[in-house]
C-alpha cells in the first residue's frame, strides 16, 4: 500500500508541536527508516497514521482512502490494513501467544466474535501458519510473559500478520533489544516487506540499523522532516545536523 | 566562650521573656512564628483537653510546657534555638498518662481478678467436638428440717441409658447403691458422687448386657441433694459428633453465606461503579472528573463507616437477623472494594489497549481482550480476601444479632456455658485461619 502525508501538524493539549506540517509520500512496497532524536516526533508521526492520535490539521490518505476523513466505522476498516508493532510489544501479558496472535483478526470477526475466546478453526489455523513464521510455534500455548523480548516481538509481529496489512508502522521495535536480537527481529521485517510486499515504516533510533534495512531514510528533527533520501548520503555532516553536533556514531553490529 | 549580655540583648531577652508569659508571643516577636504559633495556640488546647479529660490536675501539667515555652523564648533572645525534642517528649508521655486515666487501666485488678479466669481458660481447652462417652445421672437426699424432696426423679426414656439409686434418701454412713442399664456393655466407666463442692470417684465397668451396680458409702451430713453420675465410656466405633458441635458447625455456614452473600452483593454495585473510580478513564472529560470525584467520596464515606456500626442501624429497618448482617458487609464492602478495584483499573498498561485498537477490533474487543484480562485477577484476589475479611465480620456481627455463630457464642457465653462457647471459639478460628490461608494462596496464584 502506499501512503501520502500532507501538511500534517499536531500540536497537543499542552501546546507542546510534536509535527509540524509534515509532508510524506511512501510509495507501495517501501522499507522506510525514520530516524532521529527522542522527542523529536517519530511515534506521534505513527500515531497519526492509523489514527491512535488525532492530526491537529493535515490530511492522510492510504492507496486513494483518505484515513483522515473516515467516521470511526470506516477508521476501523481502514485500521485492518495497517499493521502495528511497538517497542514494548503490547502483548497481553496473561494470555497465550496464540490468543495474543488471534487477536491481530479480531477486526475481520463480528463484534461478538472472539468475547467468549472461541475462535472460528479456520483462524487458528492461520494464526499456527503465522507463528510458524516468525519461528516459533512451539510456543503457542505458553503465556506471552514467559518468552524473551525478541521471541515477544516476533509473536507482535505474527498478530500484525493476522491483519494481512498493506502496510506495517514499527515504532522503535527493537530499541529494548539486545544487538542480536534486533538483527532476527528485522530480519522478519525484511522477509515481509520483500516476499509480501507489505510496505514498513520503522522508527529506529540506530542509524547502523536503518543502514542495513531501509530503502530510504528520513530525518525528523522537533516535528520537522529534516532529511529524506537514500541512507549512503547520510554522511558525518548530516549526521550532525540530525543527531545534534556532539552526537558520535554508534555502530550496531 | 562566654557571651557577656550586651545593654541591647539584655532588653531582647527581658521584653522576648515577658512576653512569652502568654506562650508564643515571646517566639513570634524573635521572628520564630512558626513556633510561636504552635505555642499560642497548641499549649490552650493541649490543656483544654486534659481538663476535658482528666480535670484540672492532668490539666496544671502543662505548666511544664508553658515554663518550657519561657526558657525558650530566652534562649532565642540570646541567639540559640532550642531543639523540640524535650518538650516533643514531655508531651508524649503526658498524653500517654492521660490515655492511661481515660482507659481506666487498673493492673491491681488485673492482677487480682486473673484467677477468677482459670475456669473459663481450662473450659476453652476443653471444647467438645466428639462425644466418647454416655453420662447419666440420678439424685439422692439427704434429708434434713428444710429440705424439701427434689420434685423431679425423672422417667428416663426407657431405652436411654439411666441410673437410679436407693435408698434415695440416706444419713451419713449409710450404703448407697447405684445400678445403670441400657448402657454400651463391657465398658468401663466412672461414678461421680458429689459431695459438697468436690466429686467422689468410683471406678464401674459394664457386664455383657450393659448393666452395672455399684456400691459407695454416703459421706455428707449438710441436709440437702446430691448428684450422682455415671460416665461410661463408648467405644471407638460409637463416638460422634457432639450436639454443640453439629449446632455451632450449622450456624458457622450460615456465618460463611451471610459473607459470601454480602461480598456478592457489594461486587454487583462495585464492578460498574469502579470503572468511574478510576482516573485513568474518567480525567479525560469534565464529566468524567466530576463523576470520578463522587465515586471516590462515595467510596471513602462507605469504608469510614464501621460495619458493626450500620448493623446497628439497619437493624432499624429491617430488625435484628442475618440480614441486616449481610447488608451492613454488603454497604461497608461496596466502599472497600470499590477503592481496590477503581486502583486495580487505574493501574492497567494502555500498552495492549493500544496494540489491539490499533488492529481494528471494536470496542467491546478491546474491553474483552485488552481490559478485562488486566483486571479479572486483581478483582478475584480482592474479592477473595474480602470474604475472609467479611467472615470474620459477620462472627462478630452476631454478636450484636447480627445471626451467625457470634449469636450463638453470645448465648453460651451468657449463660456461662464455656466448654460450648470454646467450641464455637475454635471453630471460628479454625475456620479463619483456613480462610487465610486458601485466600493467601489463591491471590499468590493469580498475581
Ligand atoms: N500525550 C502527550 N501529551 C503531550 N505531549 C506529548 C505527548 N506525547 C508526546 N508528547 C511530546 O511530543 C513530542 C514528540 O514525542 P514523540 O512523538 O513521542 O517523539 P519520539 O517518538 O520521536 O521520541 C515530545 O516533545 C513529547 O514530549
Ligand atoms: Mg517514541
Amino acid at each position: 500500500m502506499s501512503l501520502k502525508i500532507e501538511h500534517l501538524t499536531k500540536i497537543y493539549d499542552d501546546g507542546t508541536v510534536a509535527l509540524d506540517d509534515v509532508s510524506l509520500e511512501v510509495p507501495d512496497g517501501q522499507f522506510l527508516g525514520i530516524i532521529g532524536l527522542s522527542g523529536s516526533g517519530k511515534s506521534t508521526l505513527m500515531r497519526c497514521i492509523n489514527r491512535l492520535i488525532e492530526p491537529t490539521s493535515g490530511r492522510i490518505w492510504l492507496d486513494d482512502v483518505e484515513v483522515t476523513a473516515a467516521d470511526s466505522n470506516e477508521l476501523r476498516k481502514i485500521r485492518l490494513h495497517i499493521g502495528m508493532i511497538f517497542q514494548q510489544f503490547n502483548l497481553v501479558k496473561r494470555a497465550s501467544v496464540l490468543t495474543n496472535v488471534l487477536t491481530g483478526r479480531l477486526g475481520y470477526l463480528p463484534a461478538g466474535t472472539g468475547l467468549y475466546r472461541r475462535f472460528p478453526s479456520e483462524e487458528i489455523k492461520r494464526a499456527e501458519r503465522n507463528l510458524a513464521r516468525v519461528g516459533i510455534s512451539e510456543k503457542a500455548l505458553q503465556r506471552a510473559d514467559a518468552l524473551s523480548g525478541g521471541q515477544q516481538q516476533r509473536v507482535a509481529i505474527a498478530r500484525a500478520l493476522m491483519q494481512e496489512p498493506g502496510i506495517l508502522l514499527a515504532d522503535e521495535p527493537v530499541a529494548s533489544l539486545d544487538p542480536a536480537t534486533a538483527h532476527s527481529v528485522l530480519k522478519y521485517l525484511e522477509e515481509i516487506n520483500q516476499s509480501d510486499g507489505i510496505t514498513v515504516i520503522c522508527n529506529l533510533h540506530f542509524l547502523s540499523l536503518t543502514r542495513r534495512y531501509a530503502h530510504r531514510v528520513v530525518a525528523l528533527k522537533s516535528g520537522k522532516i529534516v532529511f529524506d533520501g537514500s541512507p549512503s548520503e547520510i554522511d558525518n555532516a548530516r549526521f550532525r545536523e540530525i543527531y545534534g553536533e556532539d552526537a558520535e556514531e554508534v555502530e550496531v553490529r | 566562650m562566654t557571651i557577656i549580655p550586651q545593654p541591647k540583648n539584655r532588653r531582647r531577652v527581658l521584653i522576648a521573656s515577658l512576653l512569652s508569659i502568654i506562650p508564643g508571643l515571646g517566639q513570634i516577636y524573635l521572628g520564630e512564628v512558626q513556633r510561636g504559633l504552635v505555642l499560642l495556640f497548641g499549649l490552650p488546647a493541649q490543656t483544654a483537653i486534659f481538663w476535658a479529660i482528666g480535670g484540672q490536675w492532668l490539666a496544671a501539667t502543662t505548666v511544664i510546657i508553658w515554663a518550657w515555652n519561657i526558657l525558650d523564648a530566652r534562649k532565642l533572645a540570646r541567639g540559640t534555638k532550642v531543639s523540640l525534642a524535650v518538650p516533643i517528649l514531655l508531651l508524649v508521655v503526658l498524653n500517654l498518662a492521660a490515655g492511661w486515666h481515660v482507659t481506666k487501666i487498673d493492673l491491681y485488678e488485673l492482677a487480682t481478678g486473673v484467677p477468677n479466669m482459670r475456669r473459663i481458660g481450662v473450659s476453652l481447652f476443653q471444647p467438645q467436638f466428639v462425644v466418647r462417652d454416655v453420662r447419666a445421672s440420678a439424685v439422692y437426699t439427704v434429708p434434713g428440717p428444710d429440705v424439701t424432696k427434689l420434685g423431679y426423679r425423672s422417667e428416663p426414656a426407657s431405652d436411654a441409658p439411666n441410673i437410679s439409686v436407693s435408698p434415695d434418701s440416706v444419713v451419713k454412713g449409710q450404703n448407697v447403691t447405684v445400678s445403670g442399664r441400657k448402657f454400651p456393655s463391657n465398658q468401663n466407666g466412672v461414678l461421680r458422687i458429689n459431695v459438697g463442692s468436690d466429686w467422689q470417684k468410683i471406678s464401674i465397668k459394664t457386664d455383657s448386657n450393659g448393666r452395672f451396680i455399684s456400691k459407695f458409702v454416703n459421706q455428707s451430713t449438710e441436709p440437702g441433694d446430691y448428684i450422682v453420675e455415671a460416665i461410661i465410656g463408648l467405644p471407638f466405633n460409637q463416638w460422634h459428633p457432639s450436639e454443640t458441635l453439629k449446632l455451632t458447625s450449622r450456624l458457622m455456614l450460615e456465618t460463611i453465606f451471610l459473607a459470601l452473600v454480602g461480598t456478592a452483593m457489594s461486587i454487583i454495585v462495585t464492578v460498574p461503579l469502579s470503572f468511574f473510580g478510576a482516573r485513568n478513564l474518567m480525567k479525560t472529560s469534565r464529566a468524567g472528573r466530576i463523576a470520578y470525584a463522587a465515586t471516590r467520596g462515595l467510596f471513602n464515606v462507605l469504608r469510614s463507616i464501621e460495619v458493626l456500626i450500620i448493623a446497628v442501624m439497619l437493624t432499624a429497618a429491617v430488625g435484628i437477623g442475618p440480614f441486616a448482617g449481610v447488608l451492613a458487609l454488603a454497604i461497608h464492602g461496596i466502599g472497600a472494594l470499590g477503592k481496590l478495584y477503581s486502583e486495580a483499573i487505574e493501574s492497567i498498561e494502555q500498552g495492549p489497549i493500544e496494540a489491539i485498537t490499533a488492529t481494528g477490533a471494536s470496542k467491546l474487543q478491546v474491553i474483552a481482550f485488552a481490559v478485562v484480562p488486566q483486571i479479572i485477577p486483581q478483582f478475584i484476589s480482592f474479592t477473595m480476601y474480602r470474604w475472609d475479611i467479611n467472615v470474620r465480620m459477620a462472627t462478630v456481627i452476631g454478636l450484636v444479632g447480627g445471626g451467625g455463630i457470634g449469636y450463638i457464642l453470645m448465648q453460651y457465653i451468657g449463660l456461662l456455658q464455656w466448654k460450648e462457647a470454646a467450641t464455637a471459639i475454635w471453630l471460628i478460628a479454625a475456620v479463619v485461619m483456613s480462610m487465610d490461608y486458601a485466600s493467601a494462596v489463591i491471590r499468590e496464584k493469580l498475581l
